[in-house]
């Protein structure tokens, strides 16, 4: 027979356990709690070393860092932090639609006096603070800019096959077919998630369908279904006659995509500006460059358009701790750890990062392409309604994978959506 | 048994009660409930009535996610239930003992997920094994983008799922196999049967139930199937390996419909507990042994 | 004991023929994990460039990078805490709810064992969205009571049933006789009962220890917190932040792996009568 002994012990180990079970994330008023996805090894170095620095600096504050994996941040992942307890006091955001939400909803504090006369003063320049307002009111810290998608390519199989770099949509295809003869993937997508080639195609359309159209139909409630999409899909059959993309485009996604880049095993890689610092970390060795998007024929949009997005970080409204949030995102644009930002290979909206070296130039570069972009196109996903873009996405991909004509895909969406 | 006080057996249920009231029963019945309204989780809750139900059978990607898991189930039946019966049969012939059991059964013990994460690489186009595996041995035509053709990404997943169950039909069965008496077997043996003979007129028809319930379990798991479904494709190329719960939590946790996600859960519940009801009715007159 | 008289088998050509079988299939089964092992031994390039050669050298350094670079150890923790909750609740809930339903007769009985047999049949697709709508309002989500909640509710029914069909076989002359005694309800359960249960508990806790610690759907909607997150939910967030550097990401699988089959080998014989009591429905 047990003891009374044993099974108080017994006892006593569930009660610690579930105990140790309940007190998981204390609700205690002096963290400072900031949310934003994964920005890389680097990036997240540099944010715990400016966590420590604010620790120092304010003794008996904690500040707790939530990096959440990117596609559940973007959908429901932020979403659930801000309704949830313990919400963020600083959280990321893209500029656009998302942020226009937030306001709405009650999530984004407006900081504006922050920048007149409190800890940000004289961080930011005016026309950098404009992209960042809604209604007239600073709403989001800047953080960085970034362009979206360009065309990235590898410049010794180029050279190897004897090639240019394409400046439009003719040389693309050509470069594709020569290349393939050569036994070379011309360009690697990883579409698993949709968004990666997402991008580049949505891009690609706008340049066809003209800023305006691409606006008005993916912020509005327009059709899809439309001659002017169907001319700008029809493109994409293209790339999926001319066999441009990776087979297994599908089934691999934005990271493996790369890493295909990364070894060699393609020519060309249609993603963002962040994969700069990717690509010094993870290869070296490579010799890369890019070139904006190519010129589509006959396109009623300006042909030097750049797809792009602001980031920033957002200080929540219903916070408590409003003043301390705005004293972290100051210490954060401080021109030392700017500094060690641009080691991290962001680009940074300061003032100081401009003065700064050390950025690689093709960083540089890139910033200074959105700077000087003729029109700038939004990204679906992150510029507008999640619904759509996923759906956009998906006939994009359909079509790219010659799985749907361009006829099909459009109405496909508007069938989603309701449209 | 009497009580010493009426209340007693109460209070002995009541805990068990509680927890499982509060976390299954009630948030049951709360998910009726908001599948006849339009909501998205915290904002206003509108009641529409049966508009989601209508919405969900006009709803091609839902209907097709039917499709999807039914071709699932299938192909886990023969890949798990009819795989593991015959193991279990080459177990009850052969000798091996532990060893052939770790190997079979040690995937069943696995999160879905450290399954999913190796095989997607090696179902990897472009470095996986099997692909390797193939251009090795010559075979470059056989070589497919496995997770990413509409072709092959189905079954690609079954045959996953089918690599993790098989050993635990196999255990099922090989216990079943066990209870049979010495008797019968020695007696089949005497006559002259041989050990395929035997498996096929005596050793199966004899765990019947066990079979019974193995295909029962297998085809109610199917419906509910995620885990690898989410990691390896999730809704997949082109939504071809898109089922039933992959396509409820997009719905509900990625666009913010909860009404909708309750109703799709309501109808999918509905096909579950109708295919176990009729399945048991179906086998309980015909019991035997 | 056995079904057929295997010692007579061995030396027979079907004997031979069936233990070859199963050599081969269990080499095609074990091969893909057997292959991660030692694929966690080689270097990315290796991995890529000559997938099916052995290692060059046996080295646990990409092992212990994966277990700190990628939390594992908090991920096991948070897993080791959860599913020891859930099963403590379980045993002790279950087993009170099987010895009342066992032992005695009262109003509603047949009621509330067919709400429990409900739940053995009823889909998580039934629940789960309410229950984390439910979670929400309550402000637990990313709380490890999130997850121990509702672990407990999904093994309650198969604990109550498992224990019940224990408790049916046990003699009615122990409990009259303790009665007899004088023994209070609580105490013919504490100290009468749930000893003998042992065997009955220790299946219990099995099957749910197993159920709990891989569980992943619920883990990636309830935690989005990185130190709350259990192995399965854990697991996957590493496998998305180092996607592309194999040999780390074997090696953590190697180390979530090894474990389960030690336990396996361990803890075989009661896995195999818990699925012989179980299947015998």
């Amino acid at each position: 027979m047990r003891s009374p002994a044993k099974h108080l012990a017994a006892l006593a180990t569930g009660a610690v356990v579930l105990a140790a079970a309940c007190t998981s994330a204390p609700a205690s008023d002096n963290v400072l709690r900031i949310a934003m996805g994964s920005p890389g090894e680097a990036q997240i170095r540099v944010w715990d070393d400016v966590a420590k620095q604010f620790e120092a600096a304010n003794p008996g504050m904690k500040v707790e860092l939530n990096y959440q994996d990117d596609d559940l941040y973007q959908t429901i992942g932020l979403q659930n932090l801000l309704n949830g307890r313990n919400a963020p006091d600083i959280y990321f955001e893209w500029t656009g639609n998302r942020l226009a939400q937030r306001v709405k909803d009650g999530f984004a504090a407006d900081i504006s006096s922050k920048f007149d006369s409190g800890p940000l003063a004289g961080l930011f320049d005016d026309t950098t603070l404009d992209e960042y307002k809604i209604e007239d009111k600073i709403v989001m810290v800047p953080y960085s800019a970034d362009v979206t998608n360009v065309l990235w390519y590898n410049k010794q199989i180029l050279a190897d096959a004897g090639v240019q770099p394409p400046t439009s949509w003719e040389e693309l295809l050509a470069v594709c077919d020569t290349l393939n003869a050569a036994g070379v993937t011309p360009i690697a997508s990883g579409n698993k998630d949709l968004w990666a080639a997402g991008n580049w195609l949505s891009h690609m359309a706008s340049r066809v369908v003209g800023e305006d159209a691409y606006v008005s139909t993916l912020g509005g409630t327009g059709k899809f279904a439309t001659p002017e999409w169907e001319k700008a899909f029809g493109y994409i059959t293209e790339l999926a006659d001319h066999k441009c993309v990776n087979e297994s485009a599908n089934s691999i996604d934005d990271n493996e995509g790369a890493q295909l880049f990364f070894q060699g095993k393609a020519a060309m890689h249609p993603i963002g500006s962040w994969l700069v610092s990717w690509a010094i970390d993870e290869a070296p060795d490579l010799d890369f460059d890019y070139v904006n998007l190519p010129a589509m024929p006959d396109g009623a949009g300006n042909q030097d358009s750049v797809i792009g997005v602001q980031t920033g970080f957002v200080i929540n409204a219903k916070s408590a701790k409003v003043d301390k949030a705005a004293e972290f995102m100051a210490m954060l644009n401080s021109d030392e750890n700017v500094q060690k930002l641009i080691e991290a290979e962001v680009t940074p909206l300061t003032k100081s990062a401009s003065a700064g070296q050390d950025i690689d130039s093709r960083s540089a570069n890139l910033t200074a392409l959105l700077n000087d972009a003729p029109a700038i196109v939004l990204p679906p996903d992150t510029g507008y309604d999640l619904e759509m873009a996923d759906a956009l996405y998906a006939a994009e991909a359909a079509v790219l994978g010659g799985q749907q004509t361009p006829a099909e895909a459009l109405g496909g969406i508007d069938k989603k959506i309701g449209r | 048994m009497k009580s010493t006080r009426p209340v007693t057996p109460y209070l002995f249920l009541a805990p068990a009660l509680a927890v499982f009231g509060f976390a299954v029963l009630a948030p049951m019945l709360l998910t009726v409930g908001f599948s006849f309204t339009e909501w998205n989780g915290f904002g206003p809750m509108t009641f529409v009535g049966v508009d989601n139900y209508a919405r969900a059978t006009a709803d091609a990607v839902f209907r097709d996610s039917f499709v999807h898991v039914v071709i699932y189930i299938l192909a886990t039946l023969v890949l798990e239930v009819a795989l593991g019966l015959g193991l279990a049969g080459l177990l009850s012939v052969g000798r091996g003992g532990l060893w052939f059991r770790v190997a079979f059964f040690a995937p069943v013990m696995l999160p879905l997920v450290v399954v999913a994460v190796l095989w997607s690489f090696v179902y990897n186009a472009d470095f996986g094994l099997i692909n390797a595996g193939l251009g090795a041995i010559g075979l470059h035509d056989f070589q497919r983008v496995w997770l990413g053709d509409t072709s092959t990404a189905l079954l690609a997943v079954s045959f996953v799922s089918g690599w993790v169950f098989a050993g635990f039909y196999m255990m099922i069965f090989y216990a079943a196999f066990r209870q049979i008496p010495n008797e019968v077997l020695e007696a089949a043996r005497m006559d002259g049967a041989g050990e395929w003979a035997l498996f096929r007129l005596v050793k199966v028809p004899m765990i019947r139930n066990a079979i019974a319930v193995a295909i029962l379990l297998c085809v109610t798991g199917g419906f509910q199937g995620f885990d690898l479904f989410f990691v390896l494709t999730n809704g997949g190329p082109y939504g071809s390996t898109e089922i039933p719960t992959t396509y409820l939590v997009k719905t509900v946790f990625r666009n913010g419909d909860v009404g909708y996600g309750s109703a799709m859960a309501v109808v999918l519940t509905a096909i579950v507990l109708g295919v176990g009801f009729v399945y048991t009715r179906l086998h309980r007159p015909g019991t035997t042994a | 004991m056995t079904g057929d008289a295997r010692r007579f088998r061995t030396r027979s050509l079907p004997g031979i023929l069936a233990t070859g079988g199963l050599a081969l299939l269990a080499i095609v089964f074990f091969f893909p994990m057997v292959w991660m092992v030692l694929s966690s031994f080689k270097s990315n390039s290796e991995i890529f460039r000559a997938p099916f050669a052995l290692p060059t050298g046996i080295d646990f350094g990409r092992w212990a990078e994966a277990w700190e670079v990628g939390h594992l150890g908090s991920y096991a923790l948070n897993s080791a805490i959860v599913t020891a909750a859930s099963v403590f609740v379980i045993l002790i809930c279950g087993a009170a709810a099987a010895f009342a339903f066992s032992r005695y007769r009262f109003r509603g009985r047949g009621f509330f064992m067919s709400l429990f047999a409900l739940g053995l049949i009823l889909p998580l697709q039934s629940y789960f969205i309410a229950q984390s709508q439910l979670f929400t309002q309550l402000a637990i989500t990313d709380t490890r009571l999130a997850l121990i909640i509702p672990y407990a509710a999904m093994g309650m029914s198969l604990a109550v049933y498992l224990l019940k069909v224990y408790m049916d076989a046990l003699p009615h002359e122990l409990f009259e006789a303790a009665r007899i005694d004088g023994a209070g309800d609580f105490r013919m359960f504490r100290t009468l009962a749930m000893p003998l249960l042992r065997p009955g508990l220790a299946t219990v806790a099995i099957f749910s220890a197993l159920a709990a610690w891989n569980e992943f759907l619920l883990a990636l909607l309830y935690i989005q917190d990185d130190t709350l997150k259990t192995i399965p939910t854990g697991l996957l967030a590493f496998s998305s932040r180092y996607v592309t550097d194999y040999a780390l990401l074997f090696s953590a699988l190697s180390i979530v792996t090894i474990p389960m089959i030690v336990i396996y080998v361990v803890f075989n014989r009661h896995i195999v009568e818990g699925i012989t009591a179980g299947s015998v429905k």
